[in-house]
């Protein structure tokens, strides 16, 4: 059957085709790549465990660097013997901080923000308090958690 | 230097005449900005080296974290010539950013953005993102405690954009953090991504300089000058910087070989008086000045935000500089040029000394 009127010409149809087929080709290509591209994200650990015998004994008025997933953590033992756990990174830009013993203060050497004992900051740029763990021992286990996370030891 | 065989034997098959008439025709004006000019071909110069001393660099560096640090630490220490190269690709970086912003500020003062070159200043501008972010993933393959502390700040600091900020932060990171992925992520951009881009851009970039031809400020567009021939006047001229510019770049890797610091530790506290590269000064100094709360927002964010909007009005500044578009003068813009400028070199010399 011949249609006397068409909206589509033959060279429309085919450039919509070809077009489309290029189009919906990069498309799906770019949308691959992308996928492919972007990593994919490990998570900040809820907990973690650590040994109880390397960490109590520390002096007062100091702390010691262990791993909360990749970033740094400090078990804290402030000066008048509680400890606490924290996160040592800083939450302006992100920099690793140091205690300051003397001054009993938190510090980071990035863009000079300061944090007290307690995690609150104090001066500087940083726009947050640090954040701090719920620390539990547990026999020879110092357990660091996020506050709110709930430690279930398998028995063994 | 004449071989009739090896002439005939190319003009048989190509029109050498008409190329030779390209470059025989192709005309600089001459007046007294004409200085700019060679700021363009002096970073296309510089640019060589970095691929350069680069090809020879990846021969022997390791991207992996654990190597890398140490794989530098051998090329400086036993391979023939390593110190050489490695410190001249430094200087060549250090060189040629320099170079790039003041070619960048003699095209903004000059107005050379002005329709119809708006291309070119897109194509320039993408390709200083791409200079500034070729020393970033470069200076992160050192892997040592500045470059570990640099990159967190600044891929942390693209993390507050809002909307696209986290998207883009965890995409150059590869990961949620810092780590051993990132240094082969930016090695990756650093090598292979990036250089591609380059070469792309550059010759798009070359080649809009040749179809429009050089420039002329508009102060002096309506003067008489005489138009001198780019070959060999010129070109010449072009050699002569580039000899000294290469001779500048020797020198300070001869006598001024960068430092390397010890090796990453991400669980290490970042190092005493810290200071990013001196081409992010002026951001380092911008974000010192924000304090963490204004009105209750985060300072950060702000920051971030007139940071990225001062950047995007460069970017779209031949779009807003309506009068130059339409060949008038436009003093209000050469203003806005300058307070750039002194922005950046102020903060620089305050990041510099505090």
């Amino acid at each position: 059957m011949k249609i006397d009127y068409s909206l589509v010409s033959r060279r429309t149809f085919l450039n919509t085709l070809f077009g489309g087929w290029l189009l919906a080709f990069m498309g799906g290509s770019a949308y691959a790549l992308l996928k492919f591209a972007f990593p994919t994200l490990g998570k900040e650990p809820d907990f973690v465990i650590l040994d109880a015998d390397q960490y109590m004994g520390i002096p007062e008025n100091s702390v010691k660097p262990f791993a909360w997933g990749g970033k740094l953590g400090f078990f804290f033992k402030r000066p008048d013997g509680t400890t606490a756990a924290l996160k040592g990174v800083c939450t302006h830009m992100e920099c690793n901080i140091a205690y300051k013993p003397e001054e009993r203060k938190f510090y980071c050497a990035c863009h000079k923000g300061w944090f007290d004992e307690t995690g609150k900051n104090i001066a500087g740029p940083p726009p947050k308090p640090l954040e701090f763990f719920d620390v539990r021992i547990e026999g020879k286990k110092l357990m660091v958690a996020r506050k709110g996370i709930k430690v279930e030891l398998p028995k063994a | 230097m004449n071989c009739p065989r090896l002439r005939s034997w190319f003009s048989e098959r190509y029109d050498v005449d008409g190329i030779r008439d390209l470059f025989r025709k192709k005309t600089v004006p001459a007046h007294r900005y004409e200085i700019a000019y060679y700021t363009g071909g002096t970073t296309l110069f510089l640019f060589a080296i970095q691929f350069v001393t680069g090809m020879v660099l990846s021969l022997y560096y390791i991207p992996y974290f654990e190597h890398a640090h140490g794989s530098i630490i051998e090329i400086v220490t036993k391979l023939n010539m390593g110190w050489f190269f490695r410190s001249l690709h430094h200087w060549g970086a250090q060189i040629a950013i320099v170079v790039l912003f003041v070619h960048l500020w003699c095209t903004l003062l000059l107005k050379s953005y002005r329709k119809p070159r708006e291309l070119l200043w897109f194509s320039g501008f993408i390709l200083l993102v791409i200079s500034i972010f070729f020393g970033l993933s470069g200076y992160l393959l050192l892997w040592d405690e500045r470059a570990f502390a640099a990159v967190r700040v600044a891929t942390g600091g693209a993390g507050n954009l809002p909307l696209v900020g986290g998207f883009i932060k965890a995409f150059l990171r590869g990961g949620m953090d810092v780590s051993g992925d990132t240094l082969t992520r930016f090695y990756a951009f650093h090598v292979s991504i990036l250089p591609l881009f380059t070469v792309l851009i550059v010759a798009g970039h070359v080649l809009l300089v040749q179809y429009h031809g050089m420039s002329v400020p508009l102060s002096v567009s309506g003067q008489t000058r005489k138009d001198v021939p780019f070959f060999p006047n010129v070109f010449y001229k072009d050699l002569i910087v580039w000899l000294i510019v290469l001779g500048m770049v020797v020198t300070f890797a001869t006598l001024f070989p960068p430092e390397i610091r010890g090796k990453a530790d991400p669980l290490a506290p970042a190092p005493e008086n810290i200071k990013p590269e001196w081409y992010f000064l002026f951001l380092f100094q911008t974000l010192k000045l924000f304090p963490g709360q204004i009105f209750g927002l985060n300072g950060e964010t702000i920051a971030i935000l007139l940071i990225t909007a001062g950047i995007l009005f460069l970017l779209f500044i031949p779009l807003f500089d309506i009068k130059s578009q339409r060949g008038e003068k436009s003093p209000l813009f050469t203003w806005i040029g300058m307070i750039y400028l002194l922005y950046f070199l102020v903060m620089t010399v305050i990041g510099f000394v505090s």
